[in-house]
């Protein structure tokens, strides 16, 4: 299921900025990245911090129920329509750039999906809230930041009591495409409705306890960070910058050697 | 001392169809329980986000007439208790202890501030639970710990007991009146007129938006 | 409302969250037509008691079953062709777009007429709100409409939850009348409830849940 989870991994006791810094860096890279042995490499790198969070047990599902009908879509898009030369593989013909480019495309989504729902897993919206009131971030950008990470455990709640509510009045799921459509309106409904008026709720059970005051927020207990975590972060920025700035020459000199052929 | 004043204050929310709150005078004095009885849809409820300031500024809509706000700390306890959560919060202590650090006091200060209004409430022994995962009455308990942290000098309370049981109900009334003692304003919307009037110095009933009782407590209608 | 109750029935039944049991080998039976307030405090297994009557828990151990129905085979839109549950929070299946046509949406679903929805709208005072959004209405409003979308689908089994928190004692009354008529119908009502005054004027039995076992169980003068 997609949410945090509480544990007690290394993930779990980081200071949350660093998974964050590292799950940042895996998406970071994966773009930079244009082969699919790089993009496998990365692919595996999320995998691993999975593990290391003690996660792949409820991150491997979700994650893999995205990616496959992706793989799929793009080996037939990519690795079957694509450009030649092809290869006959059993009885299919296969593009081998085709077939290179959706390796890379689906690893970095394989990779993105490990790695972002890792960080969800594993990084304690609460912890995270008191690690950004100390860095003295603004209570708005914290919020923001924190909704967005909860949204879909909240939604996911607030569904399977509505879901459950339908039930009751003889609502019944599955059957024809027909009315499994029909079955939306007041599953959808409440839940769109329901949400609308939990914002106007919340925006003033935030204000009546302070967070309009204009004060600096304290922190009550902001997580412990450490030197080597501190200079894992800089590892990761660094590690980025490098593979940008690699790529970014790359296309400046590709673009130079161009326009030297189209000048002859 | 008068915390908040209003004469002849109407306001109506945005695209509603009558005023919900039509010619109000009343002044809330610090001490005072107040009790506010209506049928639903009687302005109990906006009355007290007119008086706490809240409406407007955060519901929308348009007041009109004079509103005075005298009190510096309002605080506001909502009938449901699990759209009063903040969302952030892991435990019931950090829940409590929001309110004190948006207002930047110190930690230690937070701490015994906390620890204080979750043993008066009863639920010292959930401190470390999950908000999510408490009952509607357990967490009612922790919303009014959350409403007392910030020390308010006018506490309002739309229908506080609603999932509460019996005796809970009797301890929460038996407190609001604590608070009025120690110069607090109280102002309780409820539908649960006896047990009010037992705890309330004045009983106000509305009806479409007018006063149409204010004084004795015992004298309104159950 | 002439339909006969039905008796529900929990034999041994045992269950846990994954963090201590919740019910502990209970037994109940509950005859047709009884109306029945469970009382206990937080955590002592109410709700998940009764929400076994609908699919929506099933039980670590022991059987479940209503009228002749093993709720273990059944899923609960189909247990809502014998059992009304009204929820404690109304506000998760509110969703036409006007009280009538939210009312009107559990018998539809049933296949059943829609004549009993007028009858239970003018019932619950809610005749005159009939055309209004139901989030346009107050939440005890709200929690009425609910209550009238259970009712309206002619349930033989009436469980509700809390049916009266929040309610002023006009909206009580109108509750006690509702739930009185089912009874005097013969239809089974289940009601957990800390409303004394409710409790006092429906229930005919009152049982009292302690740590996931019965601690009290004892009739009462109540008319009913």
């Amino acid at each position: 299921m997609i949410g945090f989870r509480p544990g007690a991994s290394p993930l779990h006791r980081a200071h949350p900025y660093t998974p964050l810094a590292v799950a940042g860096a895996l998406l970071c890279l994966v773009f930079a990245a244009r082969t699919p042995a790089e993009v496998g490499a990365l692919a595996l790198a999320a995998v691993a911090l999975a593990i290391v969070g003690g996660a792949t047990g409820y991150v491997a599902r979700p994650a893999l129920m995205l990616a496959l009908p992706t793989w799929l879509l793009l080996f037939v898009l990519h690795g079957v329509l694509g450009p030649d030369p092809h290869r006959a593989v059993g009885a299919l013909q296969i593009s081998e750039p085709g077939l290179a480019h959706a390796l890379v495309l689906g690893g970095r989504i394989t990779a993105i999906l490990f790695a972002f729902l890792t960080v969800l897993a594993t990084v304690s919206p609460a912890r995270l809230v008191e690690a950004m009131t100390e860095r003295g971030v603004s209570f708005a950008a914290t919020y923001l930041l924190v909704s967005t990470l909860t949204v879909v455990p909240r939604l996911r709640a607030r569904a399977a009591g509505i879901l459950e509510a339908q039930q009751c009045r003889g609502l019944r799921l599955g059957g024809s495409p027909v009315a499994r459509l029909a079955a939306l309106g007041p599953l959808v409904l409440p839940l769109i409705l329901g949400a609308l008026a939990e914002v106007d709720e919340q925006v003033l059970a935030l204000d009546t306890r302070g967070v309009t005051s204009g004060r600096v927020r304290t922190a009550l207990d902001p997580p412990p960070d450490s030197a080597p975590e501190w200079a894992l972060r800089w590892v990761c920025a660094v590690v980025v910058l490098g593979a940008w700035s690699s790529r970014l020459l790359d296309l400046l000199l590709t673009l130079g050697t161009r326009a030297q052929e189209l000048g002859r | 001392m008068t915390l908040v004043r209003l004469r002849e204050a109407s306001f109506r929310y945005a695209g509603g169809h009558a005023p919900a709150l039509d010619g109000i005078s009343l002044d809330v004095l610090s001490g005072e329980v107040v009790a506010l009885a209506g049928r639903p849809g009687s302005g109990t409820s906006t009355l007290l986000l007119v008086a706490g300031g809240y409406a407007p500024r955060l519901v929308g809509g348009t007041l009109t007439g004079e509103r005075v706000i005298a009190a510096t700390r309002p605080s506001v306890v909502f009938a449901t208790p699990w759209t009063q959560l903040t969302g952030l919060c892991q435990t019931v202590f950090a829940e409590v202890a929001f309110g004190p650090a948006s207002h930047g006091q110190e930690r230690e200060r937070i701490r015994a501030t906390v620890a204080r209004q979750l043993a008066r409430l009863g639920v010292e022994h959930l401190a470390s639970r999950d908000p999510a995962t408490l009952s509607g009455g357990e967490l009612q308990r922790v919303i009014v710990a959350a409403a007392l942290a910030l020390e308010p000098d006018l506490l309002l309370l739309d229908d506080p007991a609603a999932e509460l049981d019996p005796d809970a109900a009797d301890a929460l009334y038996d407190l609001l009146r604590e608070l009025a003692a120690a110069g607090t304003a109280v102002m309780v919307a409820t539908p649960d007129t006896e047990r009010a009037a037992r705890a309330a110095t004045r009983g106000i009933v509305l009806e479409a938006g007018r006063i149409v009782h204010d004084g004795a407590p015992a004298a309104m209608p159950a | 409302m002439t339909d006969t109750g039905l008796a529900v029935r929990w034999e041994g039944v045992s269950h846990d969250y994954g963090a201590g049991a919740v019910l502990r080998d209970l037994s109940l039976a509950i005859e047709p037509g009884d109306a029945v307030a469970l009382l206990g405090s937080n955590g002592a297994g109410k709700t998940t008691l009764t929400r076994m009557l609908m699919g929506l828990v099933r039980p670590r151990a022991g059987r479940v079953s209503v009228g002749d129905w093993d709720v273990a085979g059944r899923r609960p839109d189909e247990m809502a062709l014998r059992v009304g549950y009204a929820f404690q929070h109304a506000d998760q299946q509110l969703f036409a777009r006007s009280v009538r046509e939210d009312v009107a949406f559990g018998p539809r679903r049933l296949g059943q007429g829609e004549g009993l929805v007028d009858e239970v709208l003018g019932e619950l005072d809610l005749a005159a709100l009939a055309a209004r959004h139901p989030y346009d209405l107050p939440v005890p409003v709200r929690k009425l409409v609910t209550l009238a979308g259970v009712l309206a689908m002619r349930p033989r089994v009436c469980v509700l939850d809390e049916p009266t928190a929040g309610f002023d004692r006009g909206l009580r009354e109108l509750v006690i009348a509702a739930v009185r008529r089912r009874t005097a119908g013969g239809v089974t009502v289940l009601a957990v409830s800390h409303d004394r005054a409710f409790v006092s004027a429906v229930a005919r039995r009152v049982i009292r849940l302690d740590g996931g076992r019965i601690a009290a169980d004892a009739r009462t003068d109540s008319p009913g």
